[in-house]
């Protein structure tokens, strides 16, 4: 009788671990990758819990629209206080504390609160007048342009040196030099007399003049609107420290990994490497002194966010994995959820060409599978996104329109009509270009009367990069077209990015997933000699419209903007990719928490100054 | 004796080179570098290429090899890509963290593991040893990673007996007490959930150890003689049933450097498990061989240790 019940006993635990194994299946093998400014890349995918019919249930749809930007204070702010912050990340906190040596998103994360840009930007990312610096845009006759940053007199570095024009310059000079060996030099490329500096043939910059002590003047070869959107580098280096150092050890070296400076808000105090740093007020700070007494940020794991938040052991985190947000939405009635539309977008590409690395440019091949514009058409026409996003992502994910995203409001164009699901639609472009069932298995052969099988390439990672992937192919198949995941699998990270970028013939349609980064400019991504064009589009419309978007006369915003528009209608008409899916963002914050925001113009400009507590310990769950 | 350690010694130099070669060759096959990850449009594949070229990536193999094997000769495992330091100072700052951590593990592992193992043999078949032999099987069924999360769930949010994350709490001088107060409170918890887990094994071994030698035909001899009950327990039978926990201990030695992938990232513990899991994804090659390497040659001197332990307790291994 005993064994018999102690037997129960142990089936009994065995069910406990099993519903505990299912409720923690959300795995954290996912990779990203990421720059911090620049247009990078991500996997297309998050893993997500397994959602379907309980999403139905309890109708645990969200929209991005019910979420502010801005944290809704809660009383008034005390003197000091230290705010808890947490870093969520998948990717390591390396401890390349600087702004010309940094690589992983996770440092820029902990180096935003000690270190600032010169310039600051409005929600468009482009300079205002209000950062550390004004500057001023002279065209000249030549055809180069002159930009003149003017360090305001209060700005300090940490150790009390004044800011000056020097550093700054000394900045240029260290990412110009042969010897640096980060990725910031595209930053500084088409300053005058850059090129001769780089490859090591003259001591000094030719285009960069130091007015005075305060005032840096930088010349450019041509005017280009990028340099007015986000694209200047405007991060000055302390010379006083970095001078002595030779510039291939700067970023190993204790002033960048120990006790960095910078002229933010906060102070570093101490860093624990890979887990922690403390802060403490800059009461010098040339916007005014901030708030709080200081900040505490720590490194949170994926699986654990959600308790450090109820717990208050975090009050801020950077970003909270939106798949848990379902979940917790009940529970964690202490934060408030702040929410934006990220900047990315998961797209399908259709491979139209190859990459011609003599030439430097891509080349279309006329004769590729899915030459066709009505067959992409088509394809946009079969899927259903908006279904896609609720059902995988809980509506935090959603259709997309058009390549520029809703992040740049000046930019992104929300009256372009563009495919929305409807088979029936996309059935009848088939049947107009040609694509008939003729040999009646259900599955339609190309105007040619051959045999058509698409091959599509999809990144594995996360928990829903397989039924999305499945669902795509099923959603194609109604429409009557084969589609098959290329080797019957979805593929590494890296391979795929291997494969896709050596236009590897057994592609011909892609899953992909691009970061916007802060300016609209897409010859990076889209024009014709960019390597990172995936589908090796081009046509001369695209490179005209590429070409004037990021010429002199789109200094002028209203034109930029036009150029624009009428780009995203091409892209729109031509559909060398289609957008599938915008993001969102979500940061919980602490409801003590005053004065917090995850708007560009606030986030981006460091005015974590502002930030103050209403009590001196977190709020906690009722 | 010593002609069979320094027999002993003489295999495992060339499994150490062997394994060498085998680390570095699985690395240069797996898919990407450093850079393929940098999917960003003003990092351009010319600008890649030539960081490329820097680093040495496009030479062959054998080149590559001989400039990484003479490095570690002279003590440098080279650059990290990403974390833009010498590997060898990377390591060690995560080596000292995954150490403490391993101890006192191991250290919980043994305070449980031998009186629950002597319990359970001595009272064979009794409701007791039932009860410990139910929760071996349980330890063996737990993934170590489930079990860390209910732990950290339990003591560390619901109870709040114990810091959650990290290995010391932000803020404080290396080297005051304070400090090292911190370090080791944040230590017992993921310390205890990986030595509940791994302890169940060595329990099992001295069981069966122990049941088996009861019924040896000195300890009859003993029983006998009229020795006491407990000096036969304590004398002759405990003696013996050691043999298979000293042959595990130099594995467990190996242990101290390794680390374990899931309990760091769970409490957010910079160890070596830790480092091992990042580097991969960011695919920092060079930390990663580093890495693979001295696992390897931690478990092939563990495995060393081991045998020497077993020779110098049982005679008879000693290899003719």
């Amino acid at each position: 009788m005993k064994k018999v019940s102690f037997s129960k006993l142990l089936l009994a635990l065995m069910l406990v671990f099993l519903l505990v194994l299912a409720a923690c299946s959300g795995g954290s093998d996912e990779e990203t990758e990421g720059t911090d400014s620049g247009t990078d890349t991500e996997e297309g995918t998050e893993e997500g819990t397994e959602d379907g019919e309980e999403a139905e249930e309890s109708d645990g749809i969200y929209s991005i629209d019910d979420f502010n930007v801005d944290k809704t204070n809660e009383g008034e702010a005390i003197e000091g206080g230290t705010l808890n912050y947490g870093l969520v990340s998948d990717t390591v906190f390396e401890g390349v504390l600087n702004r010309v040596f940094y690589e992983g998103n996770p440092d820029y994360e902990v180096l935003k609160f000690f270190d600032e840009n010169l310039l600051a930007i409005d929600n468009n990312f482009n300079y205002t007048q209000e950062g550390a610096a004004e500057w001023d845009l002279t065209e000249n006759e030549d055809g180069t342009v002159t930009i003149t940053f003017n360090i305001r007199d209060n700005v300090n570095w940490h150790d009390g040196e004044p800011v000056t024009a020097e550093d700054l310059l000394f900045a240029y000079e260290v990412i110009g030099s042969p010897e640096y060996e980060g990725v910031r030099y595209y930053y500084i490329e088409s300053v005058v007399g850059m090129a001769d500096y780089n490859a090591g043939e003259v001591d000094t910059i030719s285009g960069i003049e130091i007015v005075d002590e305060k005032t840096l003047a930088v010349t450019f070869v041509e005017a280009n609107p990028s340099l007015l959107a986000s694209g200047l580098w405007s991060s000055p280096l302390p010379k006083h420290i970095f001078e002595e150092i030779p510039i291939e050890e700067m970023a190993e070296s204790d002033a960048v990994r120990v006790n960095p400076i910078g002229f933010g808000p906060f102070k570093v105090e101490t860093i624990t490497p890979g887990e922690s740093v403390t802060y403490s007020a800059n009461e010098d700070y040339w916007r005014g002194a901030p708030k709080l007494d200081g900040i505490t940020l720590k490194v949170v794991a994926p699986q654990v966010v959600a308790n450090e938040l109820e717990t208050g052991g975090v009050d801020v985190v950077d970003s909270f994995p939106t798949d848990q947000y379902p979940d917790v939405e009940e529970s964690l009635t202490n934060v408030e959820f702040l929410g934006q539309i990220d900047n990315a977008y998961t797209y399908i590409g259709f491979k139209l060409g190859s990459w011609d690395a003599d030439a430097g440019e891509v080349v279309m091949d006329p004769d590729a599978k899915m030459a066709d514009v009505n067959l992409r058409r088509a394809m946009w026409y079969a899927v259903d996104n908006d279904t896609v996003g609720e059902r995988f992502y809980n509506g935090l994910r959603w259709a997309g329109t058009t390549l520029i995203i809703p992040s740049f409001p000046d930019y992104h164009d929300p009256t372009i009509e563009t495919p929305s699901y409807d088979l029936d639609e996309a059935n009848r472009i088939l049947d107009e270009a040609g694509y008939e069932d003729v040999t009646g298995d259900g599955l339609r052969e190309n105007p040619d009367g051959e045999e058509l099988v698409i091959k599509f390439a999809s990144m594995s990672g996360g928990d829903v990069a397989e039924p999305i992937a499945n669902y795509y192919i099923q959603a194609w198949e109604q429409a009557g077209l084969n589609v098959e995941l290329v080797d019957g699998r979805l593929m590494e990270f890296n391979s795929f990015y291997d494969r896709v970028e050596a236009d590897d013939p057994d592609i011909d349609i892609y899953q992909g997933a691009w970061g916007t980064g802060t300016d609209v400019d897409q010859n990076g991504l889209y024009g014709r000699t960019a390597a990172y064009n995936y589908t090796r589009y081009a046509s001369e419309e695209n490179d005209d419209l590429l070409a004037r978007g990021a010429s002199a006369d789109s200094m002028d915003i209203e034109y930029r903007q036009e150029v624009y528009k009428d780009w995203q209608q091409l892209m729109v008409d031509e559909i060398p990719v289609f957008p599938t899916l915008y993001r969102s963002k979500l940061v919980p914050v602490n409801n003590r928490v005053t004065d917090w925001s995850i708007q560009t113009e606030w986030a981006l400009n460091n005015k974590f100054h502002e930030v103050g507590l209403t009590q001196e310990d977190p709020v906690l769950p009722e | 004796m010593w002609k069979f350690i320094v027999r002993r010694l003489l295999i495992t130099l060339p499994q150490i080179v062997l394994l060498s070669v085998l680390v570095f060759l699985m690395a240069q096959m797996m898919p990407g570098d450093a850079l393929t990850g940098q999917v960003d449009p003003n990092v351009s594949p010319e600008i890649k290429e030539q960081i490329r070229e820097r680093l040495g990536l496009n030479n062959p193999w054998y080149v590559q090899y001989s400039d990484w094997v003479t490095g570690i000769a002279q003590g440098d495992f080279g650059q990290s890509f990403r974390f833009k330091m010498p590997v060898t100072e990377l390591l060690g700052q995560r080596l000292a963290n995954t150490f403490w951590l391993s101890l006192v593990t191991l250290i919980f592992t043994y305070i449980i593991a031998i009186p629950l193992g002597i319990t359970s043999g001595r009272y064979n078949d009794t409701l007791l040893d039932q009860a410990i032999t139910g929760y071996t099987y349980l330890g063996f069924a737990t993934p170590l990673f489930i079990f860390a999360l209910v732990m950290v769930w339990v003591f560390g949010y619901q109870l709040g007996w114990f810091p959650t994350s990290g290995s010391v709490q932000p803020g404080l001088t290396p080297g005051s007490m304070d400090y090292v107060i911190s370090k080791f409170k944040h230590l017992l918890l993921p310390a205890l959930s990986m030595a509940l887990i791994a302890t169940v094994s060595t329990v099992q071994y001295l069981r069966s150890e122990i049941v088996d030698t009861k019924q040896k035909d000195f300890i009859i001899t003993a029983r006998a003689k009229g020795a006491s009950e407990s000096r036969v327990y304590n004398r002759h039978i405990l003696r013996n049933s050691l043999l298979p926990i000293a042959a595990f201990f130099g594995w467990e030695i190996t242990s101290l450097i390794s680390g374990t992938i899931f309990i760091e990232q769970i409490f957010g513990y910079p160890g070596m498990g830790a480092l091992f899991l990042e580097t991969i994804l960011l695919r920092d090659y060079s930390v990663v061989t580093a890495l693979v390497l001295l696992f390897g040659t931690a478990s092939i001197l563990g495995a060393l240790l081991s045998d020497i332990i077993l020779s110098l307790v049982d005679p008879r291994i000693r290899i003719k």
